[in-house]
């Protein structure tokens, strides 16, 4: 099934600042909702180890996340694909960065397409659910930025 | 041996259903209940997408895992089993236990895990890691039809399974010659019975014995032969045990990816292996979907509301593989023009596969998606003459006098009293009274409608739709059997020779027995044999074992009795004719033979026996099924040979804001000739109408447009419960069948086979004000309400 995703976050800092942060895979590790293991394959090409509840449902998911398009430090198109025992996904999404007086303000829309058991038995709840897991994200980030000792220190 | 003159004892009195007793009590035995030492666990790894190429199979992750014996694939499956059966001559639509090659929906079985407990086999499942290259698919009916859609079995060369037209009667003329012709599409969604026991199969294999010995939870006709054949191994190698209890099927239960896939496993690994689907596996790939149906329908008919012909087309959307289901389009052609006196018919089955899961029977076999159909073109001819819904039923229904009655599709109507229903049916729902209710309703601001369904239930289950529809197929029976043992204590023991899914056969074996023996049926054992010990049975399908085992258990029986009478006539010094039989005890001029003197000489005075008659005291009887003989001529062909008559009026309320449909009134009028037990055919009446209610409402094996199921679990896939069944009054009547002994014709559909269709009808009738229609079941309470707010918006506008 498909689903569409878009938002705009607000966040503390510079732009500079968060754009390091969302280009840091020691960041997104963090940050990623039920991340268990990020690591690089290729420049801006990572796989990733999830372990996510959905709903009814509970699994891992093993995938591939690719950053492209980058116009540092403003915009990003970013994709990710991959599958496990919550089914198969892949998702495509164009993110801007920009100041917004002492803040930054994040703008993403996107894309994705979602199959297997997540698609069959937590259909009713994954727009919900996938608007709590990017608000998850943003929360984490947010408390990165506001903690930079703790960013620097990773 | 002629029906049982005088008063019936047992037969239709309201005794106790036997069965009951060990349900109630939570002591079945069910499929789950069966503990083999040393056994293993399946579980299986679904298919992520709607078709997609295997291009690998890695299973070294879970292989690797403690307790995790063995991962088998769909090619080395391929290798050790031939394709399961498939009915229709299409050989090129191949069906394995696990998708070979190539994945066709999404759910379907890609790979089993064998372990040492199912919890760990899922675990291991998703270790097994599949490389896949997705390839087109098709979901959509109409998109499947067509010649440019991607074949599901490329093989094949199209997604047409079946695409043939029938004309019985002078259609072209008869449409010529009337004055007035409609046209209408109504759609059947893809619902089933969904049982709450998922299916469930244990095999284990003996090296030694060669013997493979299987406990089910199965209703599958001719199961140990399919078995045999897929497995390459004699028949007389497989044994299935009937004597385990089954929980819910109506027709879906027919296992044999499962029961081939797990006795492979059992005896390549040697070890009992066991396979219980959960819900996510049932509701997916347990391959138990049932029809899903697109209805044309053209009605020549005249001022008066008499339909004169009718042309059907039915379009079915089978999933992924064929199996039977394109066989429930040849079923209904045996009640194809309904209780209606219609002259001539054509009709066009059309069966295409699509990347959904494969379909299985379905109670009624696809009657009631057909009678849903007829009941609209009925309702729809009344509304365009302007005439009562149920007086257009009245002036075209068959009348009693023309019983046996030849419908244009070559069946034998065996009889029927429908004017006599339908005004029983009125009298007892007080019609003017509920149109008055209809009318308080609306008065409150409510949409009220009422809804009339009159439909058949034909039933005896022979399997004549199968050379109707394959040539190459000459099966003319379907037969069933019973077997009476006598033991030296003269404690009657009956055999029955199949499973039972709720059917309560226990109950109508010992009840027609005793009935014919004058013996009470609760001193009567009744027990099920293994399948190699078993007579030729076809299992409880058709609604047919009132007709064929108590058919069977009749005449075994009454040979038993005449054994009894020649024995005793002969200490008598009669003739035969000259003595009688009453309970158990031969008597001639004063003197008497009691029950144990006859089965003394039975079993221990061979001196004394007729000359010829072997020792012992036993019986048994192959039930032909009545009527239907002949193969098919000139697309004409008896199907079953009884038609039971159901007649639904409803009163449906919805709530014009919500959208939520209440049914405060259900009355059903029931015709099933001679009753043997109440309670049961009670039983099945009321879940029939609930399972009508399901799909009617609630109930449909939804897919998205990525071919992704969306309604794998209770959550999404809506049951009714007791909030959604109403009160049901059922008005009984009797027209005995001509063709059973008893009379008794068949029950195990009944109330489903019309229930859709009245409650389509009244939900109809109810929004009819506001000018809008649903013409697709499920109808939804969020689409009820969605077109009544639309309705709304388009009024307002209009009056701007």
């Amino acid at each position: 099934m498909k689903l569409d995703i878009a938002g705009s976050e607000h966040i503390p800092g510079a732009t500079e600042a968060l754009w390091r942060a969302l280009n840091d895979p020691a960041v997104l590790r963090r940050c990623i909702p039920g991340c268990q293991n990020m690591e690089e394959t290729s420049p801006d090409a990572y796989k990733i180890e999830m372990q996510l509840k959905v709903g009814a449902v509970s699994g891992s998911f093993q995938g591939e996340i690719a950053l492209a398009d980058k116009e540092p430090p403003k915009s990003c198109t970013i994709s990710v694909s991959g599958a496990g025992s919550l089914g198969h996904g892949t998702g495509t999404a164009r993110f801007t960065v920009e100041p917004d007086g002492a803040m930054s303000r994040l703008v993403y829309q996107g894309t994705g397409e979602i199959g297997g058991l997540v698609a069959g038995v937590g259909q009713r709840i994954l727009k919900s659910a996938s608007k709590y897991l990017i608000g998850r994200f943003f929360v984490a980030l947010r408390q990165e930025l506001e903690n930079p000792i703790r960013t620097t220190a990773a | 041996m002629s029906r049982p003159s005088g008063e019936l004892k047992f037969v239709s009195a309201k005794r106790r259903v036997r069965e009951d007793r060990r349900f109630v009590a939570g002591r079945g035995r069910y499929v789950a209940d069966i503990a083999l030492d040393n056994m293993l666990h399946v579980a299986v790894v679904p298919s992520r997408y709607p078709a997609a190429r295997i291009v690998s199979i890695d299973a070294s992750a879970a292989l690797a895992m403690p307790g995790v014996a063995y991962v088998l694939t769909g090619d080395r499956l391929a290798n050790a089993v031939d394709p399961l059966l498939n009915g229709l001559d299409t050989p090129n639509v191949k069906r394995y236990p696990l998708a070979v090659g190539q994945a066709r929906y999404v759910g379907e079985w890609v790979a089993a895990v064998v372990a040492d407990t199912r919890a760990l086999a899922e675990d291991a499942c998703e270790k097994v890691v599949v490389e896949y290259e997705p390839l087109p698919f098709v979901i959509d009916t109409e998109q499947a039809l067509d010649p440019s859609s991607p074949p599901v079995h490329p093989e094949h060369g199209s997604n047409v399974l079946l695409d043939k037209t029938f004309v019985w009667g002078e259609v072209e003329r008869d449409f010529a010659e009337s004055p007035r012709q409609l046209t209408f599409r109504v759609v059947w969604g893809r619902s089933s019975t969904v049982p709450i026991e998922t299916f469930g199969v244990a095999a284990k294999w003996d090296p030694w014995g060669e013997i493979l010995d299987v406990w089910a939870s199965i209703q599958m006709p001719k199961y140990p032969d399919q078995i045999a054949r897929a497995l390459r191994i004699p028949a007389n190698s497989v044994r299935v045990h009937h004597d385990v209890d089954v929980g819910g099927s109506y027709g879906v239960k027919r296992g044999i990816k499962q029961t081939v896939l797990t006795a492979h496993l059992a005896r390549t690994l040697d070890r009992p292996v066991r396979l219980i689907e959960d819900r996510l596996d049932n509701m997916r790939a347990g391959d138990a979907h049932g029809p899903e149906r697109i209805f044309d329908v053209e009605v020549a008919f005249n001022d008066e509301g008499i339909v004169r012909s009718v042309k059907m087309r039915a379009l079915d959307n089978v999933g992924a593989y064929a199996g039977r289901s394109p066989f429930q389009l040849g079923k209904p052609i045996g009640a194809i023009v309904g209780p209606y006196q219609i002259k001539s018919v054509q009709y066009r089955a059309q069966a295409v596969t699509s990347n959904k899961a494969a379909q299985e029977a379905v109670r009624g076999f696809g009657q009631a998606p057909t009678n849903y159909a007829i009941e609209t073109a009925i309702d729809k001819v009344a509304r365009a003459v302007g005439l009562d819904r149920i007086e257009v039923r009245r002036r075209n229904f068959i009348r009693k006098e023309q019983f046996p009655y030849l419908i244009p599709s070559g069946t034998q109507y065996d009889s029927g009293d429908y004017h006599t229903v339908l005004a029983k049916v009125l009298a007892h729902a007080d019609y003017d009274g509920l149109k008055r209710e209809q009318a308080e309703l609306r008065a409150r601001g409510l949409l009220a409608g009422i809804g009339i369904a009159a439909c058949l239930e034909p039933s005896g289950g022979n399997s004549s739709f199968e050379p109707l529809l394959n040539e190459k197929n000459t099966t003319t029976t379907w037969m069933d059997s019973c077997r009476i043992h006598v033991d030296a204590l003269g404690f009657v023991t009956v055999t029955i020779h199949t499973t039972s899914s709720g059917q309560g056969h226990e109950t109508l074996a010992a009840t027609v027995v005793g009935e014919v023996l004058e013996v009470d049926p609760d001193h009567i054992r009744v027990v099920r044999p293994d399948s190699l010990a078993s007579l030729p049975s076809n299992s409880p399908v058709g609604s047919r074992m009132a007709i064929m085992l108590g058919g069977a258990c009749f005449h075994a029986a009454h040979k038993l009795k005449d054994k009894l009478v020649r024995i005793g006539a002969k200490q008598l010094g009669r003739p035969e004719n000259e003595v009688a039989y009453a309970r158990g005890a031969v008597t001639a001029g004063g003197a008497t033979l009691s029950w144990t003197d006859l089965i003394t000489i039975a079993h221990r005075n061979f001196h004394l026996l007729p000359e010829g008659m072997e020792p012992g005291l036993e019986t048994m009887h192959v039930e032909q099924v009545p009527t239907g003989s002949k193969l098919p001529e000139n697309g004409r062909v008896q199907m079953y040979p009884c038609h039971s008559f159901e007649f639904h009026l409803i009163l449906i309320a919805v709530d014009p804001l919500t959208g939520k449909p209440e049914i405060p009134r259900y009355v059903i009028g029931h015709d099933c000739g001679t009753v043997i037990n109440p309670h049961i055919v009670r039983g099945m009446t009321l879940g029939g109408i609930a399972h009508g209610i399901g799909a009617a409402l609630l109930e449909e094996f939804v897919y998205d447009g990525e071919g992704q199921m969306l309604t794998q679990s209770f959550m999404d896939y809506l049951l009714p419960s007791a909030h959604e069944v109403p009160k049901v009054e059922i008005v009984h009547h009797c027209t005995p069948s001509p063709f059973t002994v008893l009379g008794q014709k068949g029950s195990g559909e009944s109330g489903y086979l019309g229930s859709p269709a009245a409650i389509s009808g009244a939900i109809n009738d109810a929004v009819a004000p506001l000018g809008i229609s649903f013409s697709k079941l499920p109808i939804r309470i969020a689409e009820i309400s969605d077109a009544i707010a639309g309705a709304a918006v388009s009024r307002a506008e209009e009056q701007r």
